[in-house]
């Protein structure tokens, strides 16, 4: 079994590098005891592995870690005698070191109760800004994150920008048939055209730095960054925050999420906090 | 997440390290200060760090003073900046810092409400190179008076920094143990030659000796050691083994200064790891030491953790935590601590033989034999290691070329034993230029010239040929230079380091930052003869700059050992052998405090072991008491 993982990135710890997040992951998964197999070898390591990579510096709510699990992980049903019934009714629990963890379940009431506690023992050992909001069972079949990872939905500002001002920007992007723009990948400066990877641009509103935008953009063959669109549309301006608010799949009925951030989670949290 | 109080009521302390946050995060002296202040009800500490130069140039054109990294408050509003001395070349940015913080570099310039200016760390024992920008230094062990310094600092805080009261805290911190207060002293040359150094008033105490806590058990700090969330040197857990090492090398200012050796109990060591690692998260723990192997019961301890981390099992099973062992000896790294080491994902390992001949290592007394580096070598080779470094001294005393040659016949052999365990079989020759440091019995000796330790490193470079199997790496020579300077400088070497920071010098200990003819303007400008200070041998009664610091050892002793090293003469271990009264213990009335009563291995140095196998000079171990004699009662320094 695996576990997939949803997490946010947001304030000050946005500033740490990706590999800098995979070591923050791992210590998080030790301090819980969460009980993920390691890679065979001389040098045995954590396996873990992470959906698209988070440009330093941009927040995120939408950010995956899959952890397979070692064989006997689980809590066998009927060894679940004194972990509470309503744990037990609940679905599979997993033992941790800190303690018999269950994931989040599939809930389509949302007026269920909920019984998941890992997604906030796994909130607790990251560092302030990164929450866990989902902590889902899967099977582990199936394509990896990164592969299946297509388009991903981002928030961003623009510093000083008027909305109206944003509004006919996005206007005049979405109807121009190609976006050339420039990035500096490494160390030389690229220009490609962008437009194609524009699936969705929109003004939200207008957050205390300029105006706000919504979009989603394509994650293949390249993913596409919110910071790469701000020349085209404001090139005196310059991008304020960005968020990635979503990492989409391709399902079969469109556009899907690996894992749904469920209340559970936040209602844990408020106990903690409480 | 640990966020110290902000509350103006508290006596607040802003702990720096002189280098960016990568190095000084780790430094565990700041660590188990800033937990001991953050536990008092009446103090507070942050921590702050070398900013980097791109970001220092941003700060000063944004207007931004130095600032803490706990809650981004400005240095100018703590109530003491104390900073970390681990290396004479963080002494730049040290003046940096000071600046950055919006106070006056020089302390007789600075106003009442300005911060104290402190400094601790093993750069304090000579403290006269910053003495006249630092306020106060604290000298040894700092557990104990940081306390103290924070009742009379808190004192004249509530009392509202009246002007005009700077100078009497000045002094009543003065009259703290183990604090050094430089503006109470008088200076006095006779030419170059420094005369005397007076106390200004009665009550200054003339010979300012270290602080020592008798036993860490009482002290198992950090509790909460800090997890940084960018990679840092050392990303792992520390835990402290033991204080002071009484091996005797006579190069190392370390073993010297840190005397007796206090072994942390076995038990509380493996509750710190324990407690330490399910609190981190870390999977890497450090015993740390001035020489771990040296710990009793060793082999025992690394077997335990290394077990807990393979979750209980069989004593084969691999384990998920890996023991990283700094400072090894090689007379006590046994195939059993390499097995056991080996069990989780192995670390890197360092051997410093510091010499090439084993005539060099009885001048030094590092009385390890060729034998004792061969058969550590081979443990670490047969239980899987594929690659070590070897570290080794240049510029010694005495050193003659065929010793300087000899390093590379050692580490040659030592990739010979590899190739018989692993075709990948490799060694790095790590080369350093002996700077002479205060307080051993080096102190008198004239430092090699730049072009000398160059010379040296092409000995080493074409006595090892073309080896792919031997990798050379050396120290900057024009580095150990500077380095001497600051070393053991007197309190007139302070002008030179401002002239340096000044013209910009800073993070000196980067070799892409550092510059020799900076150092060398600076001296002219300052007119202050390089040479003097860093090339000329001392004599037995010239009067040293740190002689009013007691690091415990008495001066005769120091000058006897410095004879004895001349005549090739070793010293044992005194934690096995009997006391030969270096000062450290009884100038204290403490103890070492060692579980074992025998050295481990059998190893050398006045346990038994047979030096002369083998060898060409078998060494001497003379009873102390005739070495010694006629040492006058509290000659210490």
């Amino acid at each position: 079994m695996r576990l997939r993982v949803r997490f946010s990135k947001t304030g000050k710890i946005r500033f740490i590098g990706h590999r800098d997040v995979a070591r923050v992951a791992e210590r998080a998964v030790r301090r819980v005891g969460l009980p993920v197999a390691y890679s065979e070898g001389f040098s045995p390591r954590m396996r873990m592995s992470f959906g698209l990579a988070l440009p330093t510096g941009y927040e995120s709510d939408g950010e995956y870690v899959e952890l397979p699990l070692i064989d006997g992980a689980m809590l066998e049903a009927n060894a679940r005698d004194g972990v509470g019934s309503d744990v037990a009714a609940a679905g599979p629990a997993i033992v941790c070191r800190s303690g018999t963890h269950v994931p989040c379940g599939d809930e389509p009431d949302l007026d269920a109760p909920s019984y998941c506690t890992l997604a906030a023992a796994l909130s607790e050992a990251l560092p302030v800004g990164m929450e866990v909001s989902c902590a889902v069972l899967t099977d582990g079949s199936g394509q990896s994150l990164q592969a299946a990872v297509r388009t991903c939905g981002w928030r961003f500002d623009i510093v000083g920008l008027a909305e109206a001002a944003a509004t006919k920007a996005v206007a005049d992007l979405l109807a121009a048939g190609t976006v050339v723009t420039e990035r500096v990948h490494k160390g030389e400066t690229v220009s490609s055209d962008v437009r194609p990877s524009v699936e969705l641009l929109q003004v939200v509103g207008s957050s205390n730095r300029g105006a706000e935008l919504s979009a989603v953009l394509s994650a293949t063959p390249r993913v596409v960054r919110p910071s790469e669109l701000v020349p085209a549309l404001a090139p005196e301006h310059d991008m304020g925050i960005a968020r990635r608010t979503h990492q989409w799949t391709c399902g079969a009925a469109g556009r899907a999420e690996p894992a749904v951030p469920s209340r559970c989670a936040q209602r844990q949290k408020e106990t903690l906090s409480g | 997440m640990q966020r110290p109080r902000v509350d103006s009521n508290l006596t607040s302390w802003l702990l720096a390290y002189p280098d960016t946050y990568e190095i000084g995060l780790p430094n565990q002296g700041l660590q188990i200060l800033y937990e001991l202040l953050n536990e008092r009800p009446d103090a507070t500490a942050e921590r702050a760090y070398a900013p980097w130069i791109d970001l220092e140039a941003e700060m000063r054109a944004h207007r931004l003073p130095l600032f803490s990294v706990d809650t981004h408050r400005a240095a100018g509003e703590f109530d003491v900046i104390a900073f970390n001395l681990s290396a004479e070349l963080v002494f730049t940015n040290v003046l940096n810092c000071i600046d950055l913080a919006g106070v006056p570099v020089r302390s007789a310039q600075r106003s009442d409400a300005d911060p104290l200016i402190g400094a601790g760390g093993h750069c304090a024992f000579n403290p006269e190179p910053l003495a006249d920008f630092v306020d106060f230094f604290v000298v040894g062990d700092g557990e104990e008076v940081v306390g103290e310094i924070t009742d009379v600092v808190g004192a004249w805080k509530r009392s509202g920094k009246r002007a005009g009261t700077r100078e009497g805290l000045l002094r009543d911190l003065a009259g703290i143990e183990g604090t050094y207060v430089p503006s109470m002293y008088e200076v006095s040359y006779d030419g170059a030659q420094l005369v005397e150094v007076t106390p200004r008033y009665p009550d200054v105490p003339p010979l300012v000796a270290k602080r020592t806590v008798a036993d860490l058990a009482d002290w198992p700090y950090p509790r909460r050691q800090l997890v940084p969330v960018t990679e840092v040197v050392h990303d792992r857990l520390s835990v402290e083994v033991f204080r002071g090492c009484t091996r005797g090398c006579r190069f190392c200012q370390a073993g010297m200064i840190t005397r007796p050796v206090r072994e942390r109990p076995a038990a509380q060591v493996r509750e710190m790891v324990s407690a330490g690692l399910e609190r981190s998260g870390y999977d890497e723990v450090s015993l740390m030491s001035l020489s771990t192997a040296d710990y009793s019961g060793i082999a025992e301890l690394v077997r335990d953790t290394v077990t807990a981390g393979a979750g209980g099992g069989a004593a084969t099973d691999p384990s998920r935590i890996s023991v990283s062992l700094p400072s090894l000896r090689v007379d006590a790294f046994t195939v059993d601590v390499a097995a056991q080491v080996s069990r989780a994902r192995r670390t890197g390992l360092t051997f410093a033989p510091e010499a090439g001949s084993w005539r060099l290592r009885q001048i030094i007394n590092k009385l390890i034999t060729e034998e004792d580096l061969y058969s550590a070598v081979r443990s670490a080779y047969s239980q899987g290691w594929h690659r070590m470094k070897l570290y080794f001294l240049t510029g010694l005393p005495s050193e003659m070329d065929p010793d300087t040659e000899a390093i590379a016949h050692l580490a040659q052999s030592c990739a010979r034993i590899g190739q018989e365990y692993t075709k990948r079989a490799s060694v790095t020759v790590s080369l350093g230029g002996f700077v002479p440091k205060p307080h051993t019995p080096f102190q008198w000796f004239g430092q090699n010239p730049p072009d000398e330790l160059a010379r040296k490193v092409r000995l080493v470079r074409s006595a090892l040929g073309r080896n792919r199997r031997v990798q050379l790496k050396w120290h900057d020579p024009a580095a150990s230079t500077a380095e001497g300077i600051a070393s053991r400088g007197d309190r007139r070497v302070g002008a030179a380091i401002e002239y340096v920071w000044r013209k910009g010098g800073t993070f000196q200990e980067w070799s892409e930052r550092f510059d020799l003819t900076l150092w060398e303007e600076a001296m002219a400008a300052c007119g202050l003869d390089l040479d003097w200070y860093v090339h000329r041998h001392r004599g037995e009664h010239e009067m040293l700059p740190w002689d009013h610091i007691g690091a415990g050892l008495h001066r005769d002793f120091l000058w006897q050992d410095w004879q004895d090293a001349l005549a090739g003469h070793g010293l044992p271990d005194c934690r096995w052998t009997p006391c030969y009264d270096c000062g450290a213990c009884t100038e204290y009335g403490i103890e070492h405090i060692v579980a074992s009563p025998v050295a481990p291995n059998g190893g050398s140095q006045g346990t038994g072991q047979d030096l002369a196998t083998g060898h060409v000079v078998p060494v001497e171990l003379r009873p102390r008491q005739l070495a010694g004699a006629g040492a006058p009662a509290g000659g210490g320094a």
